[in-house]
């Protein structure tokens, strides 16, 4: 037994490709289906920039073995922003300064979807915990995790107004503040 | 290198597979890790992802566990609600969306911290192989392993009664951490005295261990400050602590008695 088809559904495109026995779902998608979005950095799953969701939960794709996943439905950060869009998490991202080098935004940005997804009005305790498997040695967490927040709360407010708010609302505190630095 | 991955949809199947020497693994954390770094042994991997030994099943107060359920389904459990705050020390989401209970029996310390907790309970191991289906005490598999051949499929435990159940890690900070030390423990009193402790041991170790001498003192005391500074230091006697980078062998003996009392007391 050797390389085997196999068969994902990759940011809701299903997609095929020949994996050799071994082969990590990070690399699958890196390698086979062009998608560099999620790094590799340990191996080891102790990053976490390498973190996509299979079947809507956050894992250490690097962990992963591609052939044991056959048919699962995966999201990358390619597959996040909604129309040529930013979504709320990559907008407060920008506009809060959360990402400086950018080698763990990828997998900050992919825990923060999962923790948005289950839990729209997270605690500051909650996101920690979120991003605790994210390592990112330039920026201090701190202005990811208010990023994380304001992405909540964007998400909240756009929710409340019908789902047609813009992604950054003119005004915000975010926005202004963008300036000044 | 890897020269072929099973994904078998049955016990049978994966044992049939594990006859012929594979490596068995169930989320992947340890073992596509190593495949990562080149220094896994084994050329095959056998996944129990698909081979129906998923889920968790409760019986009056008996709970069985399937090996390759995570330990996020844990956390997700209503039933296991005791084991809550110990899952949550362990490594972080997406680890914990994949690392599975079986896998964790198999971990070396300080990692592992799902099998301290099974020590405490004590836990019986159902083990499928050539030899057909049998069961084990966790102690053993701990201790031994499993043989050629042979993989977990389930663990099973009894409920802990109310107010029964004691866990605490000290770790290195808060979250995502593998433990300085970690206990785990059922300890029973009657009017305030204590008549059976089982207390487990994560960090101090390279296996987690009993403290059968804390324990032994403990039966027959009231679970009280002084009495389980006794008890930690009588563990000293039951570790055999290691240097790594969360801290010195020294570092672990030392404060062994300190993380013991606030496991018991808070």
């Amino acid at each position: 037994m050797g390389s085997q088809i196999v068969s994902l559904v990759v940011n809701d495109q299903r997609r095929e490709f020949i994996a050799r026995p071994g082969t990590s779902l990070l690399s699958a998608l890196r390698e086979s289906l062009g998608l560099m979005a999620a790094k590799r950095g340990c191996g080891q799953g102790t990053c976490g920039t390498c973190t996509v969701l299979v079947d809507d939960r956050p894992v250490m794709s690097c962990l992963v073995a591609v052939e044991t996943i056959e048919g699962a439905s995966v999201r990358t950060l390619e597959g996040v922003a909604r129309g040529g869009e930013l979504d709320e998490v990559q907008s407060a991202f920008v506009d809060g300064f959360a990402t400086q080098c950018g080698f763990c935004t990828a997998g900050m940005i992919m825990s923060a979807e999962a923790l948005l997804e289950r839990d729209p009005d997270p605690s500051r305790e909650d996101v920690v915990e979120a991003i605790s498997g994210n390592v990112c040695r330039c920026t201090g967490y701190a202005s990811i995790v208010a990023a994380i927040l304001d992405a909540a709360r964007r998400r909240r407010d756009a929710a409340s107004s019908g789902g047609d708010a813009p992604a950054v609302p003119a005004g915000s505190e975010a926005a202004d503040g963008a300036g000044v630095r | 290198m890897i020269t072929a991955v099973r994904v078998p949809d049955s016990v049978a199947a994966a044992a049939t597979y594990a006859a012929a020497g594979g490596r068995v693994m169930g989320g992947g954390t340890i073992v596509m890790a190593q495949v990562n770094s080149g220094s896994l042994a084994e050329t095959e991997l056998i996944s129990l992802r698909k081979a129906g030994v998923s889920g968790i099943r409760v019986d009056g107060r008996v709970v069985r566990i399937g090996a390759a359920t995570t330990f996020a389904d844990i956390e997700r459990s209503p039933e296991l609600a005791f084991l809550h705050a110990a899952m949550r020390t362990i490594a972080s989401p997406p680890i914990r969306n994949l690392a599975t209970v079986g896998g964790n029996l198999f971990v070396p310390q300080p990692y592992g911290d799902f099998a301290v907790c099974l020590l405490a309970l004590g836990a019986t191991v159902e083990i499928a192989g050539p030899g057909g289906p049998r069961r084990a005490p966790v102690e053993d598999v701990l201790t031994a392993g499993v043989a050629q051949g042979e993989f977990v499929t389930a663990v099973a435990l009894s409920l802990p009664a109310a107010g029964t159940w004691f866990h605490h890690k000290a770790m290195r900070r808060k979250l995502n951490s593998a433990a300085i030390v970690a206990v785990a423990a059922v300890v029973d009193t009657a009017d305030g005295v204590v008549t059976s402790a089982r207390i487990a041991l994560g960090g101090v170790a390279p296996r987690p261990v009993r403290a059968v001498s804390a324990e032994r003192l403990l039966t027959g005391r009231p679970l009280e400050h002084d009495v389980l500074n006794e008890a930690g230091r009588a563990a000293r006697a039951d570790i055999a602590p290691f240097d790594d980078a969360y801290a010195s062998a020294w570092y672990r003996r030392r404060v062994l008695p300190v993380h013991l009392r606030r496991a018991l007391l808070g």
